[in-house]
């Protein structure tokens, strides 16, 4: 006998038990449904919260480089790094004078968390950040209100600044923060722009950031370590530019043949890494326990399969005395367990899409489904189904037809 | 022939003890024939039944039905035997509670790989034969024993099969239906087919034209119906008349 009447004639059978055993089928496939709206759920949120990190890091610009002493994930020796050479004007000078492929080169000098007063209101844990011009063009800032800093603001060293938009909206709620006066470290400085939007990454505000001009920055704070944004009008020229940028550094910091760089390259693409592993673990365990959920599943379906077989023992010693091979029975069996596991993943996944989309309109995470996880969440709980009724299968096929004839 | 049985034995062990149900049965049985296999219960009849319709294999011997050697044939060839030699009928009737008449008697033609349409036909007809082409949507729970069984003799009917193998057949039915039963294996016999049925019975085995009397696993007596099947009587015969 062929194999597609196997299939055929189980398919009917198992479509039939599942419609006799009403209570028994609901509870089992439940259970798989539970299991695979968990795993949904999850995944949902996780590709929801994915896509959103994603946009996220192609506002901060994605053809720039950032040379600094040390990378922007420090794992392991902190102190190596530390005790790198500051980078200094004359090397920065020389990688814009030397570059081919760079479109701009600026500085860019950092203290964190600055308490900003204006009038009555104050803001704090802003980062300040001292630079020139091109600071916009580099991360893609853009200025709706007033204007950025320019070259000549840090050749004067104007006390101005541009402000972030969560800044703006602390310091001056409902007014226009252009012109005003905002204090920073007990001197005034003029606002003159405020950068548009940009959201949070890693659950940082992006927008709680005041800008100075570069040499306004040094005279106040000191000669200090800064950084360098390297900028190339095309994603797909940053290996190059990593290169390049690479041989200019060694070169101006006079770093021997054969020894490791005494600086970093930073790309934000290494934000995404870190964002993966920050993360990593947390999925992990969150698939773990979905996973579990549809373990249990799993068990109930092999349960309600070996009670199945128990109970149709006799109908099957008649099947196979009327010539049904063992795997004729195999077949039923497996079709039986997967069909039900199939029916609840199709439950499980309706249920997973309804509660992604409850945590997409409760918090601000937009939670997405794509098409393929739902055909596969149907898939996976049908392979769940399978796997699990193996052995209640083999138990059916195993079966001495006398003794099954004979069984009360 | 039909059937022929060479030296067959099966012993099985039970806990530590090993039990001979058969031990060196020898016989041979010619289309179209009627015999009884009769005996009591622990004689070793319903292991020949078992090992007759295939369902169990002999420890030794050679068993040969319609001219294939079955005695050393794989379960798979085995099940396909089953399918297209041998028709079973039940006592308990052994039908599917949930199928229809038909869905039952089906059955061993969807095992056979045939299409629905022919099958359903032909199951049809063999209901139709047994006189119950007025119940064919019933389920068996809506039958009466004697109508069951005759469903299964259907069911045994449809495939054709070389030989009907009947396990006390009139077991769990009235003797009034169970008249009628053997009413249609008389027909039966008369068109033809060959028909192997064990029982206990003596009455019973008295209407078949040949009887095998086993005891102990082994052949007592192999002769005319009436003959074998009374043989016993004469203990039984005097115990009622003192």
């Amino acid at each position: 006998m062929s194999l597609r009447v196997d299939l055929l004639e189980g398919g009917r059978i198992a479509l039939r038990t599942l419609g006799v055993n009403r209570l028994r089928t609901v509870l089992t496939l439940s259970a798989v449904g539970i299991g695979v709206a968990t795993l949904l759920a999850i995944v949902g949120i996780i590709q929801g919260l994915n896509g959103a990190f994603a946009r996220q890091l192609a506002s901060l610009g994605t053809a720039t480089l950032n040379i600094s002493r040390r990378p922007y994930v420090v794992t392991g020796d902190w102190w190596k790094y530390r005790n790198r050479k500051q980078l200094t004007l004359a090397q920065m000078q020389a990688l814009a004078q030397q570059s081919q492929l760079a479109t701009a080169v600026v500085p860019e000098v950092n203290e964190d968390s600055r308490d900003l007063t204006a009038l009555d209101q104050s803001v704090s844990a802003v980062d300040l950040v001292g630079t020139l011009a091109d600071f916009q063009k580099i991360w893609g800032y853009e200025v709706p209100v007033g204007r950025f800093l320019t070259d000549a603001d840090s050749e004067a060293e104007r006390q101005v600044m541009v402000i972030g938009a969560d800044v703006a909206e602390q310091l001056f709620p409902g007014r226009s923060p252009l012109g005003q006066s905002v204090r920073l470290d007990n001197r005034p400085y003029r606002v003159v722009g405020v950068l548009a939007k940009k959201g949070q990454i890693l659950g940082q505000s992006m927008d709680l950031i005041a800008i100075i001009p570069f040499n306004t920055f040094l005279q106040v704070y000191g000669k200090r370590d800064f950084q360098i944004d390297v900028a190339v009008d095309d994603a797909d020229q940053l290996d190059r530019l990593e290169d390049e940028v690479t041989g200019i550094m060694r070169r101006v910091r006079t770093v021997p043949p054969g020894e490791p760089e005494d600086f970093s390259v930073n790309r934000t693409e290494q934000l995404a890494d870190t964002y993966r592993q920050l993360t990593g673990a947390l999925y992990g365990v969150a698939m773990g326990v979905g996973l579990i959920t549809l373990l249990v599943g799993g068990i109930g379906i092999m349960n309600i399969m070996l009670v199945s077989v128990r109970e149709r023992t006799r109908e099957i010693g008649v099947r196979r005395a009327l010539g049904a091979r063992r795997r004729t029975i195999v077949v039923q069996f497996l079709l039986e367990a997967s069909l039900v596991s199939a029916v609840g993943g199709a439950i499980g996944t309706v249920l997973g899409l309804g509660a992604a989309k409850v945590v997409s309109l409760v918090t601000s995470l937009a939670a997405a489904v794509q098409p393929l996880t739902v055909v596969g969440g149907i898939l996976f709980a049908a392979a769940v189904g399978l796997i699990f009724g193996i052995w209640p299968a083999a138990r059916a096929a195993q079966l001495d037809p006398v003794e099954a004839l004979r069984y009360e | 022939m039909l059937i022929k049985l060479e030296d067959i034995r099966r012993y099985y062990t039970v806990g530590t003890e090993v039990v001979h149900a058969l031990n060196g049965v020898s016989f041979e049985v010619p289309k179209g024939e009627w015999v009884a296999i009769i005996g009591q219960s622990g004689s070793g009849k319903s292991t020949l039944m078992n090992v007759l319709g295939c369902l169990d294999t002999p420890t030794a011997g050679r068993y040969w039905l319609n001219g294939k050697d079955v005695s050393g044939m794989s379960d798979n060839e085995l099940a396909d035997i089953r399918n297209q030699e041998i028709g079973f009928i039940f006592q308990t009737f052994q039908l599917l509670p949930r199928e229809t008449a038909l869905g039952n008697v089906e059955l061993p033609l969807i095992y056979r790989g045939m299409r629905a349409k022919e099958r359903r036909e032909r199951a049809r007809s063999a209901l139709d034969q047994v006189g119950l082409s007025n119940r064919v949507t019933h389920r068996p729970n809506e039958l009466s024993g004697g109508q069951r069984q005759r469903v299964a003799i259907a069911r045994a009917l449809v495939t054709e099969p070389s030989l009907l193998l009947a396990d006390e057949p009139t077991g769990n039915l009235d003797s009034a239906t169970g008249l009628e039963i053997i009413a249609l294996f008389e027909q039966l016999h008369r068109q033809g087919h060959t028909i192997c049925l064990v029982t206990h019975e003596p009455t019973l085995a008295a209407r078949c034209p040949r009887a095998i009397r086993i005891s102990d696993g082994l052949i007592v007596n192999d002769g005319p119906g009436p003959q074998v099947a009374l043989e016993s009587r004469p203990e039984r015969a005097r115990a009622a008349a003192t």
